[in-house]
């Protein structure tokens, strides 16, 4: 069986051209839908794009959209590297917010600075465990993350910020339960009068910046490249794969975890009651559509941020902002089978359909 | 005793669906979709035919349909199992909820809809449907020809072509086959015990389901009987918060992690040899070696 991103991103060089047809499908595909309920398509992609890129303060709200899904996104495409799922973005991110929320409180020197790495570190924690998991007790990857998420979501949302870590006298009211709010130090700040654009975008891109380095210019990620193209072959090389699988999956983790801050100190300033993000699992997407590279990634991240801030003016024609979902969810589809297009591209490119000479995915049993 | 027979129904369809794909050899993680799929189809099926059963039946077919596009992706086009269960959820996500909006202008909760009949426990035909399909199903997987042949195309798939099965079709098959008890599952949860679709559902239950088909080592006993048990931890928590005030105490998290802590540990210490099917989640490649 080939190692996971062979699987996943197996003609590496149609990864751009599949993300953008999927992309391109995938609105079309929503556009109909929606002109199919009645509804006045063109005057609502026109309010999307509005919402999206027009003027200040639609752009601040893609750019906060969009940093949270750069973080989320390179997490899973850290773990893609080193040859792991993580469908547990959520999990991390959950325990980062928390962590940023707690650590926030209080009005230390340099606050932000503080939940930011707090947030890091207990992300990198709940993805360090499935790496543990993983490498010491033979657990996969993919179940395990999605049982950590389950259990962070009940752990904190049930029991820590609705008891223990509850700010005194939120009572069963939800709109006003969740922690005590974040010392105003520990605020992300705005950058610009007239947009909530905060410094979470900025800090997101070089995030992004350095996680590329990291994985294309330094030992470390090539080993890490090594380990997710071949364990077997790179553990020959004597390549420590387990220790490369715990390191990734800690960056990994500890990406989310910032997430995670960034929502809290930049736009909730608590850990709320009522806190569905969701960011995790589109981490999933934009990942998978960004082809699982860094660049590609922090592009597809403010495609799909774009796509979340402009949702919210469909419902200017009755179209709820769900749409945003949809849309996510036929690119992802549309990317998950390459070969839906390769007679397509084929054809582009003026040879005969390759449908049927296509060359078999190379297997090998075990 | 009476709760836990409201609360697994649900949860012993969906896992029932993990198992019957997962043993042919399909990794399904888009059991949480399929469920919302089916849940809000039989809603609305319930609603405009003025019959549950209706509603029932369009759930399963809806489940059915979802599972036929993983079933698509991941055998035609050979996309990865993960993926395509996942991409399956994002859809169920935003299309079920962009559904609810066009078809009863409401992004919350639909309309109340026609709900089965209970008898005198309380329960309806499904809650003891649940008792039964584990066992016919164990019976039907573990004593028939055909549950041979699923099972070996989930253990070794060449081996079992060799011997003259269709690897892709029979996959397939089993796939819808788990779509629709997923679809069931959610219909159970909107016109079985609610009586109407919330924007909301199934609030995880196809997570917990996937849980519970891990925890009962993918057997469909086993499967069962950990989602009695997951219902039983879940009525539980509900008994104490009424009974105790323990909502002053505020655990009900602690009681809803349990069951995902409990299978990670289980699989975490490897007691009495927790593995999935062989070729769980490798694709097949007919023209392969």
């Amino acid at each position: 069986m080939p190692e996971l991103r062979a699987r996943l991103f197996s003609p590496a060089r149609d990864t751009l051209w599949g993300a953008f047809a999927a992309l391109i499908l995938a609105l079309l595909i929503s556009f109909v839908a929606i002109a199919a309920s009645g509804r006045d398509a063109a005057t609502g992609f026109a309010d999307l794009l509005s919402g999206a890129f027009g003027g200040p303060g639609p752009l601040g709200e893609t750019a906060i959209k969009s940093a949270v899904l750069v973080l989320t996104g390179l997490s899973v495409t850290v773990a893609f590297t080193v040859g792991l799922f993580n469908i547990g973005a959520e999990g991390q991110l959950i325990w980062g917010a928390l962590a940023a929320a707690v650590i926030g409180q209080r009005a230390l020197p340099g606050a932000m600075a503080l939940s930011l790495l707090g947030a890091a570190v207990a992300g990198a924690g709940w993805g360090l465990l499935a790496g543990w998991l993983k490498v010491r007790r033979g657990v996969h990857e993919v179940i395990s993350t999605i049982l950590l998420n389950w259990i962070a979501i009940h752990l904190v949302h049930g029991w820590l910020v609705a008891g223990p870590l509850a700010a005194a006298g939120s009572g069963a009211m939800v709109s006003i339960a969740g922690t005590e709010p974040v010392s105003a130090s520990a605020w992300l700040p705005r950058l610009f009068a007239g947009s909530r654009l905060d410094l979470g975008f900025p800090l997101a891109l070089a995030v992004a910046a350095a996680v590329w380095f990291l994985l294309t210019r330094t030992v470390r990620g090539f080993e890490w490249r090594a380990v997710g193209a071949g364990r077997d072959a790179a553990r020959a090389s004597g390549i420590p794969s387990s220790r490369c699988i715990c390191e990734g999956m800690a960056l990994s983790g500890a990406l989310a975890g910032m997430a995670g801050a960034l929502l809290i100190l930049g736009t909730e300033h608590k850990y709320p009651g009522v806190f569905r993000t969701g960011y995790g699992f589109d981490g999933i997407a934009v990942a998978l559509v960004g082809g699982g590279t860094a660049l590609g990634t922090t592009a597809a991240a403010v495609v799909f941020g774009a796509l979340r801030a402009g949702a919210t003016r469909l419902q200017l024609v009755g179209v709820h902002p769900s749409f945003a979902e949809l849309t996510q969810g036929l690119a992802v589809l549309l990317v998950a089978a390459p070969r839906i297009f390769q007679p397509l591209l084929a054809r582009l490119r003026g040879r005969p359909s390759a449908a049927a000479s296509a060359p078999p995915v190379p297997t090998v049993q075990p | 005793m009476s709760l836990i027979l409201d609360f697994a129904p649900p949860l012993v369809f969906a896992a029932l669906g993990g198992v019957l794909s997962e043993r042919a050899g399909v990794v399904n993680i888009g059991l949480e979709g399929m469920m919302r799929f089916g849940a809000f189809a039989a809603a609305a099926g319930a609603i405009f035919s003025g019959s549950p059963w209706v509603g029932v039946a369009c759930g399963a077919l809806a489940g059915a349909a979802a599972a036929g596009v993983h079933a698509l992706l991941s055998l035609r086009f050979r996309a990865d199992q993960v993926v395509s269960g996942i991409a399956l959820n994002l859809v169920a996500l935003g299309l079920v909820t962009y559904l609810l909006q066009a078809v009863f202008g409401s992004a919350g909760v639909s309309p109340p809809s026609p709900a089965l009949s209970r008898d005198r426990f309380g329960h309806s035909a499904l809650a003891y449907a649940a008792l039964a399909v584990p066992v016919l199903f164990h019976l039907w997987l573990a004593h028939t020809p055909a549950g041979l042949r699923v099972r070996a195309v989930g253990e070794h798939p060449r081996a079992a072509a060799t011997l003259g099965i269709r690897v892709l079709p029979l996959r397939a098959l089993c796939v819808a086959g788990s779509g629709v008890l997923a679809g069931i599952g959610g219909a159970t949860l909107s016109v079985g015990i609610v009586g109407q679709f919330d924007a909301r559902m199934p609030a995880g239950q196809g997570f917990m389901a996937l849980a519970a088909m891990v925890f009962g080592k993918w057997t469909p006993l086993g499967a069962a009987a950990a989602a009695f048990f997951f219902a039983a931890a879940d009525a539980l928590q509900r008994q104490l918060s009424f009974s105790l005030r323990a909502a002053d105490l505020r655990l009900e998290g602690i009681f809803l992690a349990l069951p995902y802590a409990l299978t990670l540990l289980v699989l975490a210490s490897g007691v009495g040899r927790t593995r999935a099917p062989a070729a769980d989640g490798v694709p097949y490649e007919p023209e392969g070696r």
